[in-house]
């Protein structure tokens, strides 16, 4: 799919866009509360990914996954309103999460806000804030009243979880 | 001799992975992770998991429109690369010092004639640009077009041929009714209040497991507690009795009721409710 869109093969553009669009669209609506600025970003996303299709690496983890951190980083630049943190867009995914698949996704979805919900509540707190509200660690740690060095751990305790939970 | 660069922590990593560390703490972190192998396995894997958390988001649609937003920009964009891309700057005759040297009375009129051929090129490149475009938006077009028509004829033919079918004078008509169902089961009593007796038969009773048995119960009309009847079990043909069972007398009946119970009884009744009536019904 790939290759084709880097042959400018609209078609494959637009499944890639059925596909993937509703979660890249959620995620930067979830951190900017605002669905015009949302759309922004994905279209940003769609049209970084028709311009260098290269810049994903199809052999380190799944279309999907990486478009969705990089809607994500890109709401949260908006968010900060600062200009694009290229750094963090050389995202690398270590395992492949299809997303593909309507249907998987879904469970997926579940499981994953199964997890979240049962982390305790400072741990859930802390990575929201961080992930979602777009707050650095120091940030948080004034607003939660806790030491630096716990808010670091909630955050790393958290991921932990989610990923154990998808261990297999 | 240099200092390795630290390791950064898996806490910093994820932190990194967020973008939740200073400007200073980030470019540090990345510098780090240039060199080390084992900590971009784990910034990695980090990534991988921040995938999952994006995707707990309460899931919306793009809005509607969106794709077709996007395709005019992608237009926009090879539009602008088709007109970027053009060798202008290659294409121009080496121009050198020296040419303007030996010139100079003339150049307001040579500058006239190097720059006009190439305004006309940019234009028609532009010009390329928006027809190329529009040949493409009308393809799409005449694509979406014959899809809707093809689609078309195969609903008109499907159309067609039902049509024929319910027409045709040699067709075969026949109206089909439900097969014969299996009988209700259905429970009959006969209540004498101020002797307390009572006769019940019941049949096409489905069967109950062994440890199972149906009860009857007295529903009073003075609203206290259901009143247990007896128990019963139906025979292979779904036929059951109950005949004098032992009840207080002078107890006005509402109602009659029949659940499945254990098989020594219950005192009070467990729901479902498999069989009631109404006294007086």
């Amino acid at each position: 799919m790939l290759t084709r869109i880097g042959q400018r093969d609209e078609n494959a553009m637009e499944e890639i866009f059925r596909r993937y669009s509703g979660p890249v669209y959620s995620v930067a609506l979830r951190v900017l509360r605002d669905s015009s600025q949302a759309e922004d970003v994905l279209q940003e996303v769609f049209l970084q990914l028709w311009r260098k299709p290269a810049a994903f690496v199809q052999n380190r983890g799944s279309l999907g996954a990486w478009l969705v951190v990089i809607a994500r980083n890109r709401a949260i630049d908006v968010l900060r309103r600062r200009k694009p943190s290229d750094s963090v867009d050389d995202v690398v995914l270590a395992s492949t999460v299809n997303v593909a698949d309507e249907a998987e996704r879904n469970t997926m979805m579940e499981k994953v806000r199964r997890v979240i919900a049962d982390l305790p509540m400072e741990q859930r707190k802390s990575l929201e804030l961080a992930y979602f509200e777009g707050l650095s660690h120091t940030e948080i740690a004034s607003r939660t009243g806790d030491p630096l060095g716990t808010v670091k751990t909630r955050i790393r305790q958290a991921l932990i979880s989610l990923r154990k939970a998808f261990q297999p | 001799m240099n200092d390795p660069r630290p390791i950064p922590s898996p806490e910093d990593l994820a932190l990194y992975a967020m973008q939740a560390l200073s400007a200073d703490e980030m470019a540090a972190v990345a510098a780090a992770l240039r060199d080390n192998a084992q900590a971009q396995q784990e910034f990695a894997r980090i990534q991988s998991d921040l995938a999952l958390l994006a995707l707990s988001t309460e899931q919306q649609p793009a809005p509607a429109g969106a794709f077709d937003r996007l395709k005019a920009r992608m237009h926009e964009n090879a539009a602008a690369t088709t007109v970027a891309a053009k060798p202008v700057p290659t294409a121009m005759p080496p121009m050198t010092d020296t040419a303007y040297e030996i010139a100079p009375a003339a150049s307001r009129r040579s500058k006239w004639t190097v720059f006009t051929p190439w305004a006309i090129a940019a234009a028609l490149a532009i010009a390329c640009s928006i027809l190329g475009y529009r040949v493409s938006s009308m393809n799409d077009a005449l694509d979406g077009e014959s899809r809707l028509v093809s689609n078309l004829a195969a609903k008109a033919s499907h159309a067609q041929q039902v049509l024929e079918v319910l027409n045709a004078p040699d067709a075969q008509r026949v109206t089909l009714t439900a097969t014969q169902t299996a009988p209700a089961p259905t429970a009959h009593t006969v209540y004498l209040a101020e002797r307390g007796a009572l006769v019940m038969e019941a049949s096409h009773l489905k069967p109950v497991p062994a440890d199972k048995a149906y009860e009857l119960w007295v529903i009073p009309a003075s609203g206290g507690a259901p009143i247990p009847a007896g128990t019963f079990r139906p025979n292979s043909e779904g036929y059951a009795s109950l005949v004098l069972p032992s009840l207080p007398s002078g107890v006005q009946a509402k109602a009659f009721g029949i659940t499945i119970e254990n098989a020594a009884g219950s005192s009070t009744p467990t729901l479902p409710i498999v069989l009631s009536g109404a006294a007086g019904d």
